[in-house]
């Protein structure tokens, strides 16, 4: 079975909520409450309060290549332009959108994406505000601008969905099986790949014949594929599932690129198709609403934006006390202070955790047994790492991987002494980073002179 | 108002799941582990050795939790790791070793090589090797010389080792071996019983508790120090303290490298001293020492590090992709 080295199997719990199938849910305030930025550089709202919106229409962007822009997700008119909650559990710029009854919308003319040139359809992914649906919001057409010089063999699409809880992307697997395929056949064309694989972990291998099947309608047998790779944690890592599904690897410090490959997210890959067929931006956003605390873990898809609050209780009921508010698995997700937050692009579930399926222990001492070097997806030295931010020492921090790390928390999960291992690593990332600025502006000050 | 916004919600930094390993769990497992060998002990020496046992657990314990309560910290007693300093220092003294050295060397060990480097996983030397060093220098009638022989309570002359030091021709046989891997000879509390320590290697390998290299590193080097020397390898691996010491004294995770290849070498280099001191040295017996000074040298040893991904062999290089033309990924 295809694999990485090192990784955890926690407990999955998908079976909560991986028979749901996939249901529309609107908001009981009938307000959404939109991030003006999600994903990219920040973005400038081009819309005043008062003004009205269609749903499909622009409403922040900004000039930037690395940025994508944010739509209105219902018709309806600016309540407020203002800071609230969001799903980082800080607050950030949002436009409220007080929602009408109107069905009109404002989306893009249709789109042939193999007829038009590369840059049109770079452009057309960039226009309907795309980005990273698997969590990490990174503008999809920024993936797809291949550097020059670098060719692309495999697109693969990231359908291991390694977090525990999480069942969104297995549902779209299945309920929306052509857009997924139609979506990759996409991203193959605008990145000049040659071959395109689902790489699937071993726990949705039932999903094989139906989505060869697709594949095979679709006439794409050539080129397309699915590969198994095994249930661990994180498959699904950017690093990972191109080291297990291909054999190579990142260069330190490179792009997926460098590898000839370019991994996309199952719901990316379909918000693709329905930018190219349909001409919808990224206006909806499917999700898993799951964990011990909830009464029915499901999956709903519902307009970005809207405030998971306002789904209480209609949509989603809880019949146990919360200890943990999750915006996305319990691996790499965010802990939130109330659930009075929007759904974003990047948003791939809600967990309502009780104490019985957390860790809220606290840190005792380090024993050094290693635990960490052994579960770590790529093969740093956690332990080594904390110890030498704690002396100072950030030259040997860097050289047990500090900067290489991926912030999966294999380390944290198996660490008996429930060492803070992720969060110190970060604060040693962000510290590292201001230095290297702090340098550069120095430099740049002396070469000034 | 929805039930979430009346309850306690905590906040952290991701990740928020956990194994249900914890360091009371793995010290506990030690623990086990080491039943056997120290029932064992208890069958072959009687008494003396079930004294040895209570009195060095009891006092390492003691002398924690007083120590932390002295020093104002909090008092961990719970996570367990003074009962396994104490089984282990038990299992590296003789039987009959008398009450106060014991406690004396417990003292030393847990106070001195644990608690003044700052507890728990911060403490260079092995608290139960030098509890013993310590012991073994101030007390050497009791600790060296005077061994006890299995079933009796006969103070007899000397162990194995000693017997080849001094020249005195030893002539192993098969039952001498058989003797010797069920623990039926002169020595240490828990040195004795080969065959357990065997086992306890194996359960605890297994339950990824211990990482294997480290002991197979130092147990080849003494075998193959010993083939070349001319000696019997067999007898140099059944006798003294060696695979005690392998199973448990050079995988103790506080005072050994956390890398894979220093772990290999830290083995190696323990083998080595070993070797060097019982064919050279003027001590019979060189297990104890060779752990010790390799726990000076384990933190430099976690230099050696494998590939880290994304790295060529130097970790320093960015590893650049050799893409064999048109390889499919099935």
């Amino acid at each position: 079975m295809l694999s990485f080295k090192g990784g955890i199997t926690p407990p999955e719990r998908k079976e909560l909520s991986n028979k749901m199938p996939i249901q529309a849910a609107f908001p009981s305030t009938k307000t959404v409450s939109i991030p003006v930025t999600q994903g990219g550089a920040p973005n400038q709202p081009i819309v005043k309060v008062g003004d009205t919106v269609v749903r499909g229409q622009k409403i922040a962007e900004s000039d930037a290549f690395m940025s994508a822009p944010v739509h209105a997700s219902v018709s309806g008119k600016i309540k407020k332009i203002e800071n609230r909650l969001t799903s980082t559990n800080t607050d950030a710029l949002c436009i409220v959108i007080a929602a009408d009854e109107s069905e009109e919308t404002d989306f893009m003319p249709k789109m042939d994406p193999f007829t038009v040139s590369k840059k049109e359809a770079i452009q057309r992914v960039k226009d309907a505000g795309i980005v990273g649906m698997g969590g990490a919001s990174f503008p999809t057409h920024v993936k797809l601008s291949i550097p020059a010089g670098k060719n692309i063999d495999f697109v693969l699409v990231n359908a291991a969905e390694c977090e525990p809880y999480l069942t969104i992307d297995e549902r779209n697997l299945q309920e929306k099986t052509d857009a997924l395929i139609d979506g990759l056949a996409i991203a193959m064309h605008i990145a000049d790949a040659e071959a395109g694989s689902i790489v699937l972990e071993e726990n949705k291998a039932y999903l094989i014949p139906n989505l060869e099947d697709a594949i095979k309608k679709a006439g794409y047998s050539e080129k397309m594929g699915v590969v198994l790779v095994k249930t661990k944690y994180p498959q699904g890592g950017e690093k990972n599932i191109i080291s297990a599904a291909t054999g190579r690897e990142i260069p330190a410090k490179g792009l997926p690129a460098d590898t000839g490959c370019v991994v996309q997210n199952v719901g990316t890959l379909i918000a693709i198709s329905e930018a190219f067929r349909e001409g919808k931006p990224l206006i909806d956003r499917p999700f898993t609403i799951s964990g011990g605390a909830v009464k029915e873990p499901k999956n709903l898809i519902v307009p970005v934006g809207t405030v998971i609050g306002d789904l209480i209780p209609e949509v989603i009921q809880l019949d146990k006390n919360v200890t943990k508010i999750l915006s996305g698995g319990p691996m790499m997700g965010f802990s939130v202070m109330n659930a009075n937050f929007p759904v974003a692009k990047n948003t791939s579930g809600v967990l309502f955790m009780t104490k019985e399926e957390l860790s809220l222990e606290e840190e005792s001492p380090c024993i050094n047994c290693g635990r960490c070097v052994d579960v770590c997806s790529c093969r740093l030295y956690p332990v080594l790492i904390v110890k030498s931010l704690k002396m100072g020492d950030t030259k040997s921090a860097l050289k047990y991987g500090l900067m290489d790390c991926v912030d999966c928390g294999t380390c944290q999960f198996s660490c008996p002494a429930n060492i803070k291992l992720v969060q110190r690593i970060r604060t040693g990332k962000t510290a590292f980073r201001a230095e290297l600025a702090a340098q550069k502006a120095k430099q740049i000050a002396k070469e000034g002179k | 108002m929805a039930p979430s916004d009346i309850n306690e919600i905590y906040i952290s930094s991701s990740p928020h799941y956990k194994s249900k390993s914890s360091t009371q769990k793995t010290m506990l497992t030690v623990i086990i582990s080491m039943l056997p060998i120290v029932i064992a002990s208890i069958v072959i020496f009687g008494f003396a050795a079930l004294e040895v046992v209570l009195t060095s657990v009891i006092s390492c314990v003691v002398f924690e939790a007083a120590f932390q309560k002295l020093t104002k910290k909090t008092i961990r007693i719970n996570d367990l790791s003074a009962v396994v300093t104490g089984l282990m220092l038990a299992c590296v003294l003789p039987a009959g070793a008398p009450v106060w050295e014991t406690i004396l060397g417990s003292l030393v060990a847990i106070v001195v090589a644990k608690e003044f480097f700052g507890g728990l996983g911060s403490n260079v030397f092995n608290p139960a090797l030098i509890g013993r060093a310590f012991m073994f220098v101030s007390f050497p009638v009791a600790m060296g010389s005077a061994w006890l022989q299995p079933g009796t309570d006969v103070v007899s002359g000397a162990t194995v080792l000693s017997q080849l030091k001094a020249g005195t021709s030893v002539v192993a046989t098969k039952s001498t071996y058989l003797q010797f891997l069920l623990g039926n000879r002169a020595g240490c509390l828990g040195e004795t019983s080969i065959a357990l320590i065997l086992l306890a290697f194996i359960v605890l390998t297994a339950l990824k508790i211990i990482d294997w290299r480290a002991p197979v590193a130092m147990v080849l080097t003494v075998a193959i120090g010993t083939i070349i020397a001319g000696g019997d390898v067999i007898l140099a691996l059944l006798s003294g303290g060696l695979l005690f010491g392998a199973v448990f004294m050079v995988t103790d995770y506080a005072t050994t490298p956390v890398t894979k290849k220093g772990r290999l070498i830290f083995g190696f280099g323990a083998g080595l001293i070993t070797f060097l001191i019982r064919q050279f040295g003027s001590y019979p017996e060189g297990v104890m020492f060779s752990i010790l000074i390799m726990n000076a040298v384990a933190p430099f040893l976690n230099n050696l590090m494998s590939r880290k991904y994304g790295y060529e062999k130097d970790n320093k290089t960015p590893r650049m992709v050799q893409k064999s033309s048109k390889k499919d990924t099935k």
